[in-house]
């Protein structure tokens, strides 16, 4: 049978065009290249998202004007996942399957992005996180989801360790974390780091709920540690510190970034300035809050929102974190060239070592382990203000697949 | 674990948990007041705690003094409480409504007022009140208490002796009573249940705010604060839903049961012990430590 001309032309446009199209990933185009964003905007917890995201939105912009990526500028749809895992996995899902989004960066709050691991590596969707630490969405690594560019839990009970067995000299350590996924990871860490210091570490495990510390603290005081270290949420860590005072506990304290989002109310809540005699903290940014080393973070952040920065309570603690990822975004995109795919960006990735300015330490992401900052600055924290340490404290813990 | 180990913990495990156990021993009262007196579970009773130490904050972060914050928080508490008895509580009665009905709308009322907290733009921080009186140490024998811990648990008994006092002998309490035992027969008397119920839920209210206002200072105040309500559910199911002193001694036992269970045994298993507590009550004693003979009622 014989097909005639313009059929037969027809049918090789049709071929052609849905072969270029099979070639080319969802959100790009020769001018653009699209980009989902999600995080906590709204509710309780938007202090992981609002301002977080408004700082990735401030870098891309500034891209953006620099001519953007290979001539393509990035396009930028936002969602709202006020931190739970259904609304995030809603979120996720809009921004793949509506937007058509090339890539994902986002995520505030660790317990709600691991939801969306399942989905996002069946779609094959490269995620860059944002605030979250999201050990759960990252142990065992999936090929497309890289997180921790905040701290991973990890290494902030392996962090700690060092810190104070390094600079406190500390043999005999107490430690009290939490009975929950979080608290497991940054003991995991903790006991790795303490054996491989050769100090030893005495914990007690509390429930994020616990009314009366008396129990644990007194345990800890009878242990005689030389170090007390506190990887719990604000408000037991408050309460510990107020009790380690009351029992007379002199000792060094030092808490995890877990317990100290808002150093001026950890003090009001305390409400002695003598429980700060010997108290440090532990800080994932390069610099203490307004030092020198991110002053252009915030500066930018005032030129960007200057009716925001007006206001009080803004930037939140966790703006600066929202740059990190952004910056570790562009600059993958950068090494891909002109023809990126999902594919090349998952590769390209998986080999990041990129110093930001803005964290403790490099983002380093590997094949195996898509955990990207490892390392915390410490403060010592007199009830007012914080004075930054020397060093830079990174965790020695790394994953090892439980052998089949 | 050394002797002297064994005797500061003990020491310490029963005078911090006697401090701490007089508050949830508040709020046990307030739990078993509204019971016997309208035969509901107030499954709001933590919120309203909670409540209490929000609309304390609000007031704060408002410029009122702490002298004034006191009081008004208690009536507002009381107010709010009062109003969902006579609103809510008592529609319900009129509709002939059973006890689960009734529970299902002591939930609405703890997700309401949750979600009222929500909103106030205080977000998840733990805040503390102004403690009334100072945190500095006493030594008693080998343990330390708080001049703190002792006002509450001082505050928390006279709390407990007035309404005793009122209950015993005052024209209220004695009709808050009849109205428990026998409602019918109360209302024949002239008793008007519907203003009774009003005032049960008032003074319950009043009380959960008591006993945030005397906390807070020790244990912060977040949305999920609520949660200390199980506690209080423990004190009053140990203690014998039915009875104020059980409630109080149940308040109590929880207290100190919860620091000699994470002294001597693990810090995990804190938040189990008032669990186990009921468990075994309902097992050797299901009425409760004073609360009289077993009644099993259909809701």
């Amino acid at each position: 049978m014989k097909l005639s001309k313009s059929f037969a032309v027809a049918l090789a446009a049709t071929v052609v065009a849905f072969g270029a199209s099979a070639q080319s990933d969802p959100g790009l185009t020769d001018k653009t290249i699209k980009i989902g964003m999600f995080g906590p905007l709204s509710g309780n917890s938007m202090a992981y998202g609002f301002d977080v995201i408004n700082a990735a939105k401030m870098y891309y912009d500034k891209v953006n004007k620099e001519g953007g990526v290979h001539g393509r500028k990035i396009e930028l749809v936002v969602e709202d996942d006020r931190c739970n895992a259904n609304d995030l996995l809603a979120a996720v899902k809009k921004l793949v399957e509506q937007d058509q989004v090339f890539m994902l960066n986002g995520g505030g709050c660790s317990s709600a992005v691991v939801g969306a691991r399942e989905y996002i590596d069946r779609m094959k969707v490269p995620l860059v996180m944002q605030a979250a630490s999201g050990d759960g969405a990252l142990y065992p690594p999936s090929r497309y989801i890289f997180g921790a560019l905040s701290i991973s839990q990890y290494a902030v009970g392996g962090s700690i360790v060092e810190f104070a067995s390094q600079y406190l000299k500390a043999k005999k350590i107490g430690y009290i974390n939490h009975d929950d996924a979080y608290g497991s990871w940054n003991l995991e860490a903790a006991r790795f780091q303490a054996k491989k210091n050769g100090v030893d570490l005495s914990v007690e495990s509390i429930n994020p709920t616990l009314t009366d510390v008396t129990a644990p603290m007194l345990k800890i005081r009878a242990a005689n540690p030389d170090v007390l270290l506190i990887a719990t949420y604000d408000r037991p860590a408050s309460l510990l510190v107020k009790k380690a005072l009351e029992l007379g506990f002199n000792k060094p304290i030092v808490i995890t970034v877990n317990g100290t989002a808002d150093t001026k109310q950890l003090a009001a809540n305390v409400g002695n300035k003598d429980a700060f005699k010997n108290v440090y903290t532990q800080g994932l940014l390069a610099d203490v809050p307004g030092g020198p080393k991110l002053k252009w973070v915030y500066d930018m952040y005032k030129s960007y929102y200057p009716e925001l920065a007006a206001k009080p309570g803004h930037p939140t603690t966790y703006m600066p974190e929202g740059i990190t990822p952004a910056k570790v975004i562009v600059e993958a995109l950068q090494k891909i060239g002109p023809n990126p795919t999902r594919e090349k960006l998952a590769d390209v990735l998986a080999n990041t070592n990129l110093d930001t300015g803005i964290t403790a330490g490099p983002i380093v992401f590997t094949p195996t382990d898509h955990a990207g900052q490892k390392s915390a600055i410490y403060m010592k924290f007199d009830g007012e203000s914080e004075t930054l340490l020397p060093g830079v404290y990174r965790s020695s813990w790394t994953y090892a697949p439980i052998a089949k | 674990m050394t002797l002297s180990d064994i005797s500061l913990f003990l020491q310490q495990g029963v005078l911090s948990g006697l401090s701490t156990g007089s508050v949830y021993a508040l709020l046990a009262i307030a739990i078993v007041s509204v019971f016997k007196t309208t035969d509901v579970p107030n499954f709001a009773q933590g919120e309203i705690f909670m409540a209490g130490g929000y609309i304390a904050l609000v007031l704060l972060a408002a410029g009122v003094s702490y002298a004034a914050v006191i009081p008004l928080t208690l009536v507002a508490v009381g107010a709010i409480t009062a109003l969902f008895q006579r609103v809510v509580m008592e529609r319900v009665t009129s509709s002939k409504g059973v006890g689960v009905q009734f529970v299902i709308a002591t939930l609405g009322l703890a997700y309401a007022i949750k979600g009222l907290v929500r909103q106030t733009g205080l977000g998840d921080t733990p805040r503390s009140l102004p403690a009334l009186v100072s945190s500095d140490a006493v030594p008693i024998g080998d343990a330390v208490l708080t001049r703190l811990d002792i006002a509450i648990f001082v505050a928390a008994v006279v709390v407990m002796v007035l309404i005793y006092l009122m209950f015993t002998y005052t024209r209220i309490g004695k009709a808050m009573r009849a109205v428990g035992m026998n409602p019918r027969a109360a209302q024949i008397v002239g008793i008007r249940l519907s203003r009774i119920r009003m005032l049960v839920w008032a003074m319950s209210g009043v009380i959960s705010a008591i006993a945030a206002l005397l906390i807070t200072p020790k244990v912060l105040v977040t949305p999920d604060i609520a949660h200390i309500a199980i506690l209080a559910y423990a004190a009053a199911i140990v203690g014998g839903f039915t009875s104020l002193p059980g409630a109080v001694i149940g308040g109590l036992v929880i207290g100190v049961v919860e620091n000699l269970v994470g002294l001597f045994i693990s810090t995990n298993a804190i938040v189990v012990a008032p669990f186990l507590a009921i468990l075994v009550t309902l097992i050797v004693r299901p009425q409760g430590l004073l609360g009289g003979k077993v009644q099993v009622k259909k809701v």
